[in-house]
């Protein structure tokens, strides 16, 4: 080929795939729908979507899974937008707690729900519906009670060691999936390890560290790092990541579809060793192989500006 | 600017109404939303070794393999019904197809436990250590 073909724009796809836990379907326990709503995710501080279960109970986070050059055959057709959503529950705390950060600077004990009140997502009060919500705030607020009543106050030392359970629990499951995360791989990286090879406890905390921090501002992922022991990566390498990363996620996404957003890039999968001739050619304009695994990892599902 | 105000609604009763598809995962995208005859020029030519499948589309060799959805989740395709006119209206989708397995296509390169979609489906497992309650 000696002209590389243009492609035409992506219009707007009307149908998504989706991998999506059980409970959302499950139609048994209300009547009402869930509902896909724009909040304001904790790490960017910009819309993101989420899913709000029947009757509020349970948060979802929806996460887009996507390579360049994928469409769907779906029955009898295609579809051309080869992204995969998983919509996953999701623990509330975390789009509440910047919410009780903002409200903690003023020092007083206040009822939660004059905390969570944001004119540009409305939706947000909606979260204290959920199951969790309120039964979760003592992990990060200091309670009193006064007439039956509840007020609470933000406390960083209660928030950091709930994240510290966090990070343990999410080690914990590192370490059962047999997930690389040592010598040369940085926190956002995702592969699969060989038995043999055994990760420092370190390597699978900055690995936690990482996965959390798409869930916390950035200030608050600073001071987990402090909290767990760990000091700020030293090389520049390694300490690119997390600014690029966060830059990157503010981009505004393409071609007016809600349910898209990735950032990017800790790390690049290596290419095969031996390439067909096919594959050669091919490696010119597919650059699959190089896409960052962290970018299968994020949740920025942002919401485009039209 | 779009709006944070309108929700989507899942119109959950649809599930009841949705077929069973078998779903592809192609390596190249296609410019197309619409019909097509899968399975007359697509699945008809696949060929089943062991765990692989290989087929032969546009005169490229595929390989592929079917990976299930991860245990208590389910496979939906979501379909836009009655789409606004405005940004600011709400929206409603339904559950035009369900499954619980997918099978996704590598060009020439064999299927493989580092590839993409197979390590997204152990997502849901570290989203619930991420998000599951954490004791007192």
């Amino acid at each position: 080929m000696a002209t590389k073909k243009k492609r035409t724009p992506n219009a707007e796809s009307d149908s998504w795939v989706v991998i999506a836990a059980d409970s959302v379907i499950d139609t048994q326990k209300h009547d009402s729908d869930p509902a896909f709503v724009r909040l304001r995710n904790p790490a960017t501080d910009e819309a993101s979507l989420y899913l709000l279960g029947s009757g509020d109970v349970q948060l979802y986070e929806v996460k887009a899974f996507q390579e360049d050059f994928r469409s769907w055959f779906i029955g009898q057709a295609v579809q051309r937008d080869g992204k995969l959503l998983f919509v996953t529950p999701m623990d509330p705390l975390y789009l509440i707690l910047p919410y009780l950060i903002k409200s903690g600077k003023e020092g007083k004990f206040q009822p939660v729900e004059q905390l969570v009140v944001d004119e540009e997502f409305p939706a947000c009060s909606r979260l204290l519906s959920c199951t969790r919500s309120l039964a979760s705030l003592h992990h990060v607020t200091e309670e009193k009670e006064v007439g039956g009543r509840k007020f609470h106050r933000y406390s960083e030392e209660k928030t950091m060691s709930w994240l510290k359970k966090k990070v343990e629990r999410t080690v914990a499951a590192l370490r059962m999936r047999n997930v690389c995360v040592g010598e040369g791989v940085t926190s956002a990286t995702y592969v699969r390890v060989k038995p043999e090879s055994d990760g420092r406890e370190e390597d699978f905390l900055r690995y936690a560290h990482g996965l959390l921090s798409e869930y916390i501002s950035e200030q608050l992922s600073k001071a987990l790092l402090t909290h767990l022991g760990l000091p700020e990566p030293s090389s520049p390498k390694e300490a690119e990541p997390p600014s690029k990363k966060r830059k990157l996620s503010d981009k505004p996404v393409e071609a007016g579809e809600d349910y898209t957003k990735f950032n990017s890039a800790d790390f690049a999968r290596k290419p095969p060793k031996k390439m067909t001739t096919a594959q050669k050619s091919l490696a010119k304009v597919d650059k699959t192989g190089m896409k960052p695994m962290s970018s299968f990892f994020s949740p920025k599902v942002k919401a485009e500006k039209k | 600017m779009s709006c944070n105000t309108s929700v989507t609604r899942l119109c959950v009763s649809s599930v009841n109404e949705a077929q069973r598809a078998p779903v592809h995962l192609t390596p190249c995208e296609i410019e197309h939303n619409g019909p097509a005859q899968v399975s007359q020029y697509f699945t008809a030519t696949t060929k089943n070794r062991k765990q692989e499948q290989t087929v032969s589309f546009r005169g490229r060799c595929l390989r592929g393999q079917e990976l299930s959805c991860p245990q208590g989740y389910t496979g939906l395709v979501l379909k836009e019904i009655n789409k606004p006119g405005s940004d600011q209206e709400d929206r409603t989708v339904k559950v035009s197809s369900v499954f619980d397995k997918l099978t996704y296509w590598n060009l020439e390169t064999p299927p493989n436990s580092d590839d993409t979609v197979v390590m997204a489906m152990d997502w849901p497992e570290l989203a619930e250590a991420i998000h599951g309650p954490v004791e007192d």
